[in-house]
């Protein structure tokens, strides 16, 4: 029988964090659940289950940022008015995650921390210059989504650190987001390939900014400068996101897994490029 | 479903007068009278929706113990020692028991005794048991499980039919008189394949498909025990009780009396529980049990690993025609992989190769199979039993003879489509309702059809829209050779209530509700008087498996006989009762029968409690025809060929391309079926339904991947079944005729509907972006590969 500890403040977490320093954290258990049942991840001696930890599971704004405590499931954040106003590619990607059941228990903490190179959020988050507070009960340290994931399903978390919150500016500069992911099947699906994309349009059709990143194609999130480059101060053509397509797919880095292969992925990374033909700023 | 609701007010009003007025609460829950054709709610529907009907999975019973196998993990090998020391050894372990414990013969199988119910020398896939645990409780059994020491040294294996029919392939059965081939057979009609010489028109092509899991809800499971007069009680999830309680006695050598078989409603089957899963192994278990209740239930993955699945096939192709697209011969080779062990193998390449022209009339043909061993799992029944396969191969010839002739494909189809009287591919005459060409018409005049080239102009940027159809048939019933039989068992309770014993199991295919349409239809009864049973070796009757689009057609046949029958007696002894001179003034009406002419009336429940208990029972059997043609051909195979009736369909599906990924949307879908009369319009709709939302798996997404016989994707994260999202909507519409054989004149329709969904989506992606897949399923990958390749060609 696995002990399983349920805080409803930080400073009950601590106490038990303490007492079981080998203890597991979760929120929604729709990764951890799953890899102890496989076997993946061996019995904890205890669980710490986050999800009534109403302290990390706001969301709150200032004048030109957004906080989102890591605790928020992707179902809150898929209905929340400051997500939808402000961060519509993140809400894209939260529409492809899974099914609605495990939208209502998984979190946006969870997703992060579990760092998998298909993780839906990820993609928006790096577009977004998301940066992660991370607290131990004495320090918090903040470090941007790049720096803290380092690899697939590992990240700077350290031994009796949280993952607290996920801190987002306005990106007020930009007015397209696009989210696409390719799975095998319309939901519960895992992403075989995905792109985030924000552009700022002029009037006239051109580029002026870019960010973009891609998905499940490489050990973490891809993003390339000198795809964003090769657009920027373009006109949005069907030319110009070809040759940025040429480039994408000699920068992904993916594999050949039970989904697909690491060709296929390498192609709909630059495909995925061209299905921003259709990009229109808001009217 | 309110057409229901106004059904049953009717009906309550109409059979009852004394009910009181109807409100917006009763309404629903009014007696109403099961007849026939009308769309009466399922008779499992309020029970399964409340959780109260019990499946097999949810027996578990107090002191309950647990059983569990330990599973070879090598795809071919000799077994060179089993250690359970350790595992018996560890405190809350009852048994430990190896193939050296089994009494009998050891050997299951429905026609070939070929499979070990545990392994003693040899495994010949990955999922054979080596052993078998006894415990406690789960944790307990999952660790003497692997306390378990195998060693087996692995044999060279094969792991596909090609590399099973080379001269010098390891031999997986090495006592089995033909090799690798389970079976070879050969239908031949009119001049068979030299007839191609002569045709104005030879295509040729090959054609693969993959394994396809049943993936039903509720995985292999059941609960056994040994009562004290030695008999064993098995409560479990199976399609074929009766067949269950041979096998068993014929694997662990238990007198066919020592045996109870129990087999309540399953959660899904579609013929992977047509045959032995846990029965075997949950009643030797029991032997070893004193008198306590073993519980078994494999988990998803040992379902994946362990379980039947739908054949791999290889399908070589030659079609020939005339000029003005008269299909003339056809010649085709079949080759399907039937895994370690023979199941059902050779009897569903048999009906796979009796479709394997299509519905279409072809005078000349020579069609080959090659039925072979190989280290996969094993390979057996599944919904569309061999045809599935074949109908991708025959519909994607008639696509290519359709470009090549410049015709359009569903005129093509109607020109060539079975008529009552013609000789099938088989050479069988079509004596019996033959509806393919009206389903046909009906699919061309539907508005998807008529409306298509507009709807196509309507695709967006990178998309590519296309509209296919497909002609599919399938058999139902044994096929020669093995009687189809049911003996049907209906009594009148001493509470005045009419219960039907069914013998046959009802996996969600609604024939239980069938079966009560019948009994309300002949007796006159309200549904809250009728019963059911499910099938149970000491109440019901052997009346076959649930399998081969049977289910309704025999037992139902013998239902009515048996209804009838219980109707005269009924009247009679009213008569007697009522001092009448002449029955024709009586009638049976809900729970009561009347002199009209009089007025005066007997309550069933007074009527049952004057009749005899044998009195108040009506058996009857049903066997049902079968082909009368002389054939010179199909003589290899023992059983199952040829068939009588067939169900048809067309289908129409529209979709659309991505280019950009590949994905195909399916966008609308259109299933025209005949299946006779339809019994009740709601079932119906729900097998056809059913079954096209598995076909579009089979289309699209399913594909069991295999590394040298180890599944690598035995989990529903990875093996991919279509969604609510991927599933279109579906207009079914039923194309009825008669079927003079049938109950009310219906037939089987549970299966056919697999059958369009593969071909008609691989012929649309053709209309779409012309490109031609020939290995299914037709993934995103596979189609972006294709478009990639045609771009690449000038």
């Amino acid at each position: 029988m696995t002990q399983v500890y349920l805080p409803r403040t930080l400073a009950e977490l601590w106490s038990y964090l303490e007492g079981k320093p080998e203890a597991l954290v979760y929120a929604g258990g729709t990764d951890l659940l799953v890899k102890m049942r496989t076997g993946k991840v061996t019995a904890a001696p205890a669980l710490i289950c986050l999800e009534r930890l109403a302290e990390i599971r706001d969301v709150r704004e200032t004048a030109d940022a957004i906080r989102i405590g890591a605790a928020a499931t992707h179902a809150e954040l898929l209905r929340h008015p400051l997500i939808l106003t402000h961060l519509p590619v993140l809400t894209q990607a939260l529409h492809t995650l899974g099914s609605p059941l495990i939208r209502n228990m998984g979190t946006i903490g969870g997703n992060i921390c579990t760092a998998s190179p298909a993780g839906d959020t990820l993609p928006p988050l790096y577009i977004l210059r998301a940066e992660v507070e991370l607290c131990n009960g004495e320090t918090i340290r903040i470090m941007t989504i790049e720096e803290f994931i380092t690899g697939p399903g590992a990240t700077q978390l350290q031994k009796g650190e949280l993952l607290t919150g996920v801190l987002l500016k306005k990106p007020v500069e930009y007015n397209f987001h696009h989210f696409e992911k390719v799975g095998q099947r319309k939901s519960m699906a895992c992403a075989v390939a995905s792109m985030a994309a924000l552009l700022r349009l002029s009037p006239a059709g051109v580029i002026e900014a870019a960010r973009l990143s891609w998905g499940s194609v490489g050990p973490t999130v891809v993003t390339a400068a000198v795809v964003e480059d090769a657009l920027i101060g373009e006109k949005l053509s069907l030319e110009t996101l070809a040759a940025a397509a040429g480039k994408i797919k000699q920068i992904v880095a993916p594999i050949d897994d039970v989904r697909a292969t690491a060709e296929y992925r390498r192609s709909v990374s630059g495909n995925l490029l061209l299905r921003l033909l259709d990009a229109r700023p808001p009217s | 479903m309110p057409l229901c609701y106004v059904f049953l007010r009717m009906h309550s009003t109409e059979s009852d007068e004394s009910h009181p007025p109807d409100t917006e609460e009763t309404s629903r829950v009014n007696p109403y009278i099961p007849e026939i054709g009308k769309p009466v709610p399922r008779a499992d529907a309020g029970a399964k929706a409340t959780g109260a009907e019990k499946y097999a999975a949810d027996h578990y019973g107090e002191d309950l113990l647990w059983a569990g196998v330990r599973r070879a993990g090598v795809a071919h090998g000799r077994i060179r020692r089993v250690d359970t020391e350790a595992a018996a050894q560890l405190p809350g372990v009852i048994a430990v028991l190896t193939g050296r414990d089994v009494p009998g013969t050891n050997r299951q199988g429905i026609v070939h005794k070929d499979q070990p119910v545990l392994a003693v020398d040899k495994v010949r896939h990955c999922g054979d048991g080596v052993a078998l645990v006894v415990a406690e409780d789960r944790a307990t059994l999952q660790k003497a499980l692997s306390l378990i020491q195998v060693e087996i040294d692995p044999l060279p294996g094969v792991f596909t039919a090609d590399d099973a029919l080379r001269p010098d392939a390891p031999l997986v059965h090495e006592d089995h008189p033909q090799g690798n081939v389970l079976l070879k057979a050969t239908i031949q009609a009119g001049d068979g394949q030299a007839a191609l010489a002569g045709c104005d028109i030879l295509l040729e092509d090959t054609f693969h498909v993959p394994v396809q899991s049943h993936a039903f809800i509720e995985t292999e499971n059941g609960v056994a025990w040994q009562e004290e007069d030695g008999k064993v009680v098995l409560v479990v999830s199976t399609q074929a009780p009766f067949r269950d309680k041979w096998e068993i006695s014929h694997a662990l050598g238990l007198p066919l009396d020592r045996l109870h078989i129990i087999g309540p409603y399953l959660g899904g089957a579609f013929g992977g529980k047509d045959g032995a899963t846990v029965q075997c192994l949950l009643v030797l278990a029991a032997l070893h049990a004193s008198g306590r209740r073993v519980k078994m239930w494999w988990d998803r993955e040992e379902s994946f690993i362990a379980g039947y699945k739908r054949h791999a096939v290889r399908m070589d192709y030659r079609l020939g025609a005339r000029a003005d697209g008269t299909l003339q011969a056809l010649h085709c080779r079949l080759y399907y992989d039937t895994g370690a062990y023979a199941h059902l193998g050779g009897e569903v390449m048999a009906l796979g190769m009796e479709h394997a022209g299509g519905p279409y009339r072809i005078p000349h043909t020579l069609i080959e199979g090659w039925c072979v061993y190989t280290n996969n799992p094993i390979a057996g029944a599944m919904r569309g039993f061999g045809v599935a396969q074949v109908s991708f191969a025959f519909e994607g010839m008639m696509d290519l003879l359709a470009g090549k002739l410049g015709m359009d494909p569903l005129e093509l189809r109607r020109k060539n489509a079975l008529r009552r009287g013609d000789r099938n591919a088989a050479g069988v005459t079509m004596t019996q309702s033959t509806g393919i060409g009206d389903c046909l018409a009906a699919v061309q005049d539907h508005p998807l059809w008529q409306e298509r080239k507009a709807w196509k102009r309507g695709a967006g940027p990178f998309r590519k829209r296309g509209v296919g159809v497909a002609a599919v048939f399938n058999a139902m019933g044994y096929g020669r050779g093995l009687p189809d039989s049911a003996l049907a068992k209906v009594e009148l309770t001493t509470e005045g209530h009419i219960r039907v014993y069914s013998g046959v199991s009802d996996m969600g295919q609604g024939n239980a509700t069938a079966f009560v349409q019948i009994a309300g239809q002949i007796l006159c009864q309200e549904h809250t008087a009728i019963e059911l049973v499910q099938p149970d070796t000491e109440r019901t009757l052997p009346s076959g498996s649930a399998s081969a689009g049977r289910t309704t057609y025999t037992y139902g046949n013998a239902l009515i006989k048996a209804c009838e029958e219980l109707h005269r007696r009924l009247i009679g002894r009213t008569a007697l009762m009522l001092l009448s001179d002449t029955l024709d003034d009586l009638e049976l009406l809900p729970g009561r029968v009347k002199n009209l002419a009089s007025g005066r009336e007997i309550p069933l429940t007074v009527l049952a409690a004057m009749m005899a208990p044998e009195d108040r029972v009506c058996i009857s059997q049903f066997l049902m025809p079968v082909v009368r043609d002389k054939l010179d051909t199909g003589k290899e195979f023992v059983i199952g060929f040829p068939h009588l009736l067939f169900s048809y369909a067309a289908h129409l599906v529209c979709i659309e391309v991505d280019k950009l990924t590949g994905a195909i949307d399916v966008k609308a879908y259109l299933a025209a079926t005949e299946a006779g009369r339809v019994l009740n319009p709601q079932s119906f709709e729900q097998q056809v339904q059913g079954a096209i939302a598995q076909g579009i798996g089979y289309a699209l997404c399913e594909e069991v991947l295999m590394e040298k016989g180890r599944i690598v994707n035995p989990d529903f994260a990875t093996y991919i079944i279509p969604g609510a999202l991927d599933i279109p909507e579906m207009v079914s519409l039923a194309v009825e005729s008669c079927e003079p054989s049938g109950p009310y004149g219906m037939k089987g329709v549970g299966e056919v509907g697999m059958n369009g969904p593969l071909p008609a989506i691989a012929g649309a992606l053709a209309d779409a972006c012309g490109i031609h897949i020939t290995g299914s399923p037709l993934t995103a990958e596979r189609v972006l590969a294709a478009l990639q390749k045609q771009q690449e060609t000038p």
